[in-house]
């Protein structure tokens, strides 16, 4: 009875957003003429509560379709629970601010513009769609099903990404298509070597098949950059700081909270993690792994401090944040006995990292159309989930301590050290995307205020709750909290990274800079893409020849062919000729046969 | 006995259609299309029955004798019944397409004809007991498919026609002289007795591999293994519904079950592995399908995009016939059915945008999404099917095709596979990109080249529905794979036959 409960729980979470999904176009299809509706209707926002249900509610079980694609294992166990739970609040949030967000469009789509209309349907369209493969690859236990959900999420993406249709939002989405294809193709390569070789269907055999296989690191490294691209991997990310800041604002934060985490949800399904009998090579892996990792925390914040839209400055916080995820996925490789520690920390750092994120951007909008209520409360408000991803209190708090304690108790102090090194970036990320915001709320009251629609400010509100609280409610076990005296240990990088802050913003007013002028967001996708049109434009000279020379060879031998023919019409020609004079040829012979017979006798 | 007249009956039921209709008068449309639907819909019923009946072990078998030591067979075995089964469901939705296309055009009596000779021809082929069967069938398919290609009769079309004619009859020829070297070496080969050649000498294998590359090259040319592809991309001037059939069941695909067949029931997998035959059939599925796909990219129209787009995907078919083990024997057959569901879907798709709105190039392609959403979709099934991706079937071949890659000890293949679909998505995610995400003359931009409005939906149902019941056989078949009598089970049974004696 409950397998049959869960089993419809799944099917519930699962289709819901499909079908709200398909609504959008029944309905366009059946509304009359020139009569529009709410497109983004609270039905429409309902699409992750099933999902969310039955993250807190459902027991741990197991769902086997035998007749699903190559036989479908969907499963809810105890990482998969508190992905799916953050993943599906984070969604049901950034949907209801969608709403108050997209308002203005809906407006105009009853004011009778075609082309917002067509876009909001767009977005009302992909929005679920996109959601529902991100729940599927969270729940789905077979490669086949995480596939198709990576699939679903990453292509469904595409829409949100370019929604507004602009010549940034293009760049952006290209960016992001062309990097997502390319993680593809990577993840594809991994997953057919990895099962091929030891011929199974499900993660955990694969993860059993790379850990086992004589080759089984390459496979890994080739999963880990093919996630990587999702999960920003330093070299990797060029999409996300291009791709954010053109994004609505709510599909940014999906973006940046949940999407990005699907490769984070790849390497725990994928990678030998925590397995003592993968070897030396798998430990190099993680060395490889915990550099890039460690690289991307650094890296990011240095270069994101110098951007100037504030959701670009969060688009490089989460590569940050996610090198620092990268660098604790690594140590499952390099020390396997503290996975289990790690892991939970790991988890608890995504859900986190998504939620909080979630809030700083829905903070962005809020900003962009401040409320009516005093500055201060804004502001501190504002400032709250800054603090948090910082890690000075809350759920932030609470993270940081929860990986501090089992790497130290590991002996690995150096990467702690390392860690804290890039708080104190993400200290200094969050003090300038709030100065970002808060330059622009001082330009857009001085344009005149836009109304600000009333699920925005509850949607914020919502996140915000959901983020500072998150300890208390996620499925994840009783969090533990630092004892008194190990707080000054984790708060030096906040107290180090806001001085430094105030420090760096004192000495850009005394001499300006204008960094952001030759640091543009997406830093290697300019050269790169400069270096790929050159690359093109001298591959299309060998290509032309390669085409002429074709011809040529085809020229020459239809030559050669007609001359054949003419041979063969000359041929047919003479014995027409031979036809013609057969009565003078036989003459002819006759008499010089006579002759020699002549001559002979 | 009886099991002797269902594979007649299958065949019967197109070659008679055809008689028909060559004797019915040009204006005859109703008489015309019912005959058509009818032999079609009989068709799929009497295949349907064998494929329920083979499941249950029964057997459909007719074969006369000719001449001394050569016969006329027919068979029905789990492999050509698979076969059947594809060119007799696309038949039907191909017939419904073209009956749409060609409303209103001249010449419709002699279309129709050669149209069900051609798919007469297919079945036969797919039935046909042994090499000289086939060989009949193959080269009744040449016959036929000309005037289909040559159907509007332009200067263009009559010289595609005459380069289509060079290259199969000449192909024709050199694996007729192929099987016959064969027939003397050992006399008549029924498909599936692959012990005959297996029990040859060590001293006749030199002998055997030069006939091989006969009959691989009289087969590759109606495969469009590169180099001998030059005429399927000029093939394009056929009508939309002839190059459906062309890529999708009929000359193509003919091809490519015939070099299934050589391997798996003629020579046998384990002597083709011993003679190092696969090898060969490996690097030269490589070279097209990489060929074909950057060919692919530079095309700046749709149907030829198509067809080299088809040039690459069915080298699919010959790389899992190379790969040894079973897992690449399930990607070429299931991939034999995959293809035809996709291509089909992505011609009619074509066919759909030149005749409603006149777009022949891609670059007119921009919005017609939203004039056309529902062939958008079914393009959009179609393409991501051949990019690879879940939950259309093109995933599943390359899935077994990757794994089939490993076990037969040849990781490299993957990296060709990885290719390809970066390749393929390079150029089918721009077409989608312009269909869905561009503003064209439905958002007040520019004018659609030739628009006519053919229904009371997008375009005419008789285009529409097709196209959307084959899309969404692509999806199903994937989604489905793992039920009884889908194309990836029917295709893993074929294969167990052929390892475990």
């Amino acid at each position: 009875m409950t397998s049959l409960l869960f089993a419809a729980g799944l099917w519930l979470a699962l289709l819901w957003p499909l079908a709200l999904a398909l609504r959008v176009p029944v309905r366009a299809a059946l509304a009359s003429p020139g009569h529009s509706r709410r497109l983004l209707d609270g039905l429409w926002c309902t699409a992750p509560l099933p999902a969310l249900g039955l993250a807190m509610l459902a027991p741990p079980g197991q769902l086997v379709l035998e007749w699903w694609m190559l036989g479908g294992v969907w499963e809810l166990d105890g990482l998969r629970r508190p992905l799916l739970a953050f993943t599906a609040l984070l969604w049901g949030l950034a949907g209801f601010h969608a709403r108050g967000y997209l308002a203005p469009e809906q407006a105009r789509l009853e004011a009778g513009d075609g082309s917002a209309g067509g876009r909001l349907q767009r977005f009302a369209l992909l929005w679920p769609l996109t959601l529902a493969g991100n729940l599927l690859l969270i729940v789905a236990e077979d490669i086949a099903s995480f596939y198709l959900g990576f699939a679903v999420m990453t292509f469904a993406a595409y829409g949100l990404v370019v929604h507004a249709g602009t010549r940034d939002a293009r760049v952006g989405g290209l960016a992001y298509l062309v990097m997502a294809v390319l993680g593809e193709g990577l993840i594809l390569a991994g997953l057919l070597w990895a099962a091929g070789s030891a011929g199974t269907l499900t993660l955990g055999g694969l993860r059993e098949a790379i850990a086992a296989a004589q080759q089984g690191v390459w496979m890994a490294v080739l999963l880990w950059l093919g996630f990587g691209v999702k999960a920003g991997v330093a070299g990797l990310h060029l999409w996300l700081p291009l791709a954010h800041p053109v994004a609505p604002t709510p599909a940014s934060a999906v973006l940046s909270g949940a999407m990005v985490k699907a490769g984070l949800v790849g390497w725990l399904g994928s990678l030998p993690l925590g397995d003592p009998g993968a070897g030396e090579a798998f430990a190099r892996l993680g060395r490889v792994m915990l550099v890039a990792g460690l690289l991307a925390a650094l890296g990011a914040a240095l270069y994101g401090v110098c951007q100037r839209h504030p959701k670009a400055v969060l688009a490089y916080s989460s590569v940050s944040q996610m090198g620092m995820i990268t660098a604790l996925v690594a140590m499952g490789l390099i020390a396997p006995m503290a996975w289990p520690a790690i892991s939970a920390a790991v988890v608890l750092f995504a859900a986190h990292h998504g939620l909080t994120k979630g809030a700083l951007f829905l903070g962005v909008s809020i900003g962009e159309h401040p409320p009516r209520v005093p500055a201060w409360l804004l502001w501190s408000l504002l400032a709250l989930p800054a603090l948090s991803l910082a890690g000075a209190l809350g759920s932030g708090l609470a993270t940081k301590w929860a990986f501090k304690s089992p790497l130290y108790e590991s002996g690995h102090s150096g990467v702690v050290a390392w860690l804290s090194l890039a708080a104190v970036g993400t200290t200094a990320l969050m003090a300038r995307a709030l100065w970002r915001q808060w330059q622009s709320g001082v330009q857009a009251r001085r344009d005149g205020l836009i109304p600000l629609a009333g699920p925005m400010p509850l949607a914020w509100l919502g996140m915000l709750l959901a983020a500072g609280t998150l300890p208390w409610w996620l499925p994840l076990g009783r969090p533990a909290w630092p004892p008194v005296d190990e707080l000054p240990g984790l708060l030096w990088p906040v107290a180090l990274g806001v001085g430094l802050a105030v420090a760096a913003a004192w000495a850009a007013r005394r001499w300006p800079w204008h960094l952001h002028g030759r640091l543009p967001p997406g830093d290697l996708w300019w050269p790169l893409a400069a270096a790929w049109w050159g690359c093109r434009g001298r591959v299309q000279g060998p290509m032309a020849w390669l085409g002429e020379t074709r011809a040529v060879l085809v020229a020459c031998l239809v030559e050669g062919e007609r001359r054949w023919k003419g041979r063969l019409v000359a041929v047919s020609r003479a014995e027409g000729w031979l036809r013609r004079h057969a009565a003078v040829l036989m003459m002819v012979i006759a008499i010089v046969l006579a002759m020699t017979m002549w001559g002979t006798a | 006995m009886t099991g002797a007249w269902f594979p007649l009956a299958a065949l019967g039921s197109s070659l008679l259609a055809a008689v028909l209709i060559f004797m019915l008068p040009e204006r005859a449309f109703r008489a015309r299309t019912l005959l058509n639907l009818g032999a079609a819909v009989i068709k799929l019923g009497v295949v349907a029955w064998m494929v329920w009946g083979l499941r249950q072990g029964r057997e459909y078998a007719v074969e006369f004798p000719v001449m001394e030591g050569m016969s006329f067979v027919l068979r029905a075995d789990a492999l050509g019944i698979m076969f059947a089964g594809l060119s007799s469901l696309l038949w039907l939705c191909t017939t419904l397409y073209a009956i749409g296309y060609l409303e209103d055009s001249p010449n419709r009596k002699r279309f129709f004809g050669f149209f069900s000779l051609c798919v007469a021809s297919t079945l036969g082929i797919s039935l046909a007991g042994n090499l000289f069967t086939f060989l009949i069938f193959y080269e009744l398919l040449t016959l036929s498919t000309y005037p289909l290609v040559v159907h509007r009769g332009t200067p263009k079309a009559l010289a595609a026609g005459a380069v289509y004619l060079r290259f199969t009859l000449s192909a024709g020829l050199v694996l007729m002289i192929g099987m016959v070297a064969l027939h003397g070496l050992v006399g008549d080969i029924r498909f599936g007795e692959r012990e005959i050649l297996a029990e040859l000498g060590a001293e006749r294998h030199p002998m055997l591999v030069t006939i091989f590359v006969a009959l691989i090259l009289g087969l590759g040319v109606k495969a469009a293994l590169v180099p001998l592809h030059g005429w399927l991309p000029r093939a394009m001037v056929a009508p939309a519904p002839v190059s459906a059939l062309l890529h999708a069941v009929a000359v193509v695909k003919a091809g490519a079950f015939g070099i299934v067949r050589l391997v798996h029931d003629v020579y046998g997998i384990e002597l083709s592995h011993q003679l190092g035959l696969l090898h060969g059939l490996v690097a030269i599925a490589t070279v097209t399908i990489l060929y074909g796909s950057l060919r692919a990219l530079a095309q700046q129209e749709l149907k030829p995009l198509l067809a080299f787009s088809t040039v690459s995907q069915v080298a699919y078919i010959v790389l899992g016939v190379g790969l040894f083990g079973p897992l690449g024997t399930i990607a070429a057959l299931s991939h034999l059915l995959h293809q035809g569901l996709m291509k089909i879907t992505l011609f009619f798709c074509a066919g759909n945008y030149a005749e409603e709105l006149g777009i022949h190039r891609i670059d007119d392609l921009d919005g017609a999404g939203r004039r056309m959403p529902l062939t958008s979709l079914a393009f959009t099934v179609g393409a991501l099917g051949m990019v690879g991706l879940p939950p259309v079937v093109g995933f599943f071949s390359k899935w077994y095709l990757g794994t089939g890659a490993v076990q037969a000890g040849m990781p490299w293949v993957i990296a060709v596979l990885v290719a390809s679909s970066l390749l393929n998505a390079a150029y089918f995610l721009p077409l989608l990109h312009r269909l869905w995400f561009r503003p064209g003359p439905d958002h007040g931009r520019g004018e659609w080249p030739g628009e006519r409005r053919l229904g009371r939906f997008e375009t005419s149902g008789w285009l529409l529905w097709p196209t959307l019941a084959t899309a969404a056989f692509s999806v199903l078949a994937g989604v489905l794979a793992g039920m009884p009598f889908s194309p990836l089970e029917w295709a893993t049974r074929v294969a167990i036959e052929e390892y475990l004696p």
